[in-house]
């Protein structure tokens, strides 16, 4: 099997988020054996945000890396196990809430797809990136 | 052959209507608009407004920097206000050719109008210190009750005010406390003695740098927003939100951070390695300490606290711009009539034939600029009420019922908040208003 960081590299939808990755400092983290839960939003919606957001958080690495652990959970947790509960506490410390099993949502965003398991976690694809608040 | 047309079909809403008291701004809002009006005044007026407020905000945020990174404890401060060369010249991060992200085109420097009138002012060509004396300057008082509004209100969301309580932010305060006494043993002997106050007065100073810094941005904002439209640029209220919006986002990661500076040696109070961001911890909490809460001042108007006219609640205070009766307010020395005095030093002609056809023409135009001020306020409240539709919740063009739902009862639970019979919302509906 292989980490979360070569699951997301061999799809090749998620380079904006690797890139991110990279410049906040976080790979090295992301790498070790966790285990996490990654709700990794695709480049589209990084895409998606408006113009300069993206490059403003590149510049800035330890914001960058704020929003980015908001992304993730301790733990590899799987859909069943993640509806179960109205929120999860992420690693940037605001809690990440579960809003609707089916479609299965997470805060704003819609999972596309759920429960890639990997070596150091559990990877869910969500079409938008979530932000604390 | 005969080319057939479907009838054109009108698109049943997926949500009923709401039956707020403000259901007409709420439909505005989910249709991409602002609480304020689209009409062709209201957008010359608030695009005139930000223009004059944006000259004395590039004094404000620089002298702001200016006092928590310089001044910083000096136990007389008499001269505060005399901002340094350095700070005027200093570059502002959006504005300028050396700017990563530039958001205005003009220069970097210290805006040519704030400069003629720190020069001249209303009087005339005299040193300095007679300007500061004569009190005609900029008034930088309004931009110290903002700060303290930030300050004293707290808890407004973001992790900047558990910061200031943290060991770690102490053990830094600490640090430069001690370094710009270094050589004072009068101050380091108060120091040891009244520990925590000298700590509160930097945790003034954090915010000072937390205004600022957040200023630095609005200030080439409006600028832009002023010479887009003066090209023929914005078609309505809704782009001149848009722009804000945007512009929200485009900055929302810009750290937020204290540093001091002695000689050329910096002491990080808080350094941007915590990852304070400029939407969480700077612009979020202005907006609901500044636009909503700020707290009553001492003016024409009295409150009578056992009376209950003053809420026990800090969440519930109501004494921002939104909720403000501009007319009363309109004495000397009270922060809002600060800032209009300011802003008077720098309106666009079309703004002044404006005030000089209504009312009672230049007689009343603190009034008048004020109302306007006020309705440029419930837009730039509408860009950050959209920004965080944008952030935390859907699309307006959405086809779920459920997220058009959430979004809905967002914007009421917003709107809540001008039921209060204080609020300004239903006034700034009309152009009577002024």
């Amino acid at each position: 099997m292989a980490t979360i960081l070569e699951t997301a590299a061999a799809a090749g939808a998620f380079n904006t988020l690797l890139a991110a990755v990279d410049a906040a400092g976080l790979r090295g983290a992301l790498e070790g054996p966790g285990p996490f839960t990654v709700f990794a939003p695709v480049d589209d919606a990084f895409a998606a945000l408006p113009p300069g957001t993206v490059q403003t958080l590149v510049d800035n690495p330890p914001q960058l890396a704020r929003i980015l652990k908001y992304h993730v959970l301790a733990g590899a947790h799987s859909r069943e196990v993640l509806v179960q509960q109205p929120a999860w506490d992420s690693l940037e410390g605001a809690p990440v809430a579960i809003r609707r099993s089916e479609p299965f949502e997470v805060k704003n965003a819609t999972v596309v797809n759920a429960d890639i398991v990997c070596d150091n976690g559990v990877v869910h694809v969500i079409n938008r990136v979530i932000l604390p608040g | 052959m005969t080319a057939t047309i479907a009838p054109e079909r009108t698109k049943a809403p997926l949500i009923p209507p709401s039956t707020h008291r403000y259901a007409e701004v709420i439909h505005r809002l989910e249709a991409g608009g602002s609480m304020l009006p689209d009409t062709p005044e209201n957008l010359k007026q608030i695009i005139g407004i930000y223009k004059a407020y944006a000259v004395p905000m590039d004094f404000y945020w620089r002298d702001l920097l200016y006092i928590a990174e310089r001044v910083f404890l000096n136990p007389l401060p008499a001269f505060k206000y005399f901002i340094s060369q350095e700070y005027l010249d200093r570059p502002c991060s959006y504005s300028g050719d050396q700017s990563k992200l530039r958001i205005w085109r003009g220069g970097e420097k210290a805006h040519p109008e704030l400069l003629a009138f720190m020069e001249r002012g209303e009087t005339g060509r005299m040193p300095k210190l007679l300007h500061h004396l004569w009190h005609d300057r900029v008034n930088m008082e309004f931009a110290e009750a903002c700060m303290q509004a930030m300050l004293w209100h707290q808890g407004m969301g973001g992790r900047f005010n558990d910061y200031l309580e943290s060991d770690a932010y102490k053990a830094n305060a600490d640090r430069a406390i001690k370094a710009y006494f270094r050589g004072n043993p009068l101050m380091l002997g108060l120091y040891a003695l009244f520990p925590e106050m000298f700590l509160e007065q930097v945790r003034q100073l954090s915010y000072y740098a937390n205004l600022g810094l957040f200023w630095e941005v609005m200030a080439p904002v409006f600028f832009e927003m002023s010479d887009i439209y003066d090209e023929g640029g914005f078609k309505g209220v809704p782009d001149a939100m848009d722009f804000l919006v945007n512009g929200i986002f485009a900055v929302a990661g810009r750290p937020i951070y204290h540093h001091l500076y002695i000689g050329e040696e910096c002491y990080e109070i808080i350094p941007k390695s915590e990852g304070f961001t400029w939407l969480y911890e700077a612009a979020l909490p202005y907006v609901e300490a500044v636009f909503y809460r700020t707290s009553p001042f001492r003016g024409t108007k009295s409150y009578n606290a056992q009376a209950g006219q003053v809420p026990t609640n800090q969440a519930d205070f109501h004494y921002g711009i939104l909720y403000a009766d501009v007319y009363p307010v309109g004495s000397a020395g009270i922060p809002p009539t600060l800032l209009m005095q300011d802003m008077l030093h720098f309106l666009p002609p079309y703004l002044k034939e404006i005030y000089r056809e209504h009312r009672r023409g230049e007689e009343d135009e603190l009034v008048q600029l004020g109302i306007t001020f006020q309705r440029s306020m419930y837009n730039v409240t509408s860009a950050v009420i959209q920004a965080l539709r944008c952030a935390l919740l859907y699309p307006l063009d959405d086809t779920d019922p459920e997220h058009l739902l959430a979004n809905r009862r967002f914007f009421e639970a917003q709107m809540d908040r001008f039921l209060r019979p204080e609020a300004r919302l239903s006034d700034i509906q009309t152009q009577d208003y002024r």
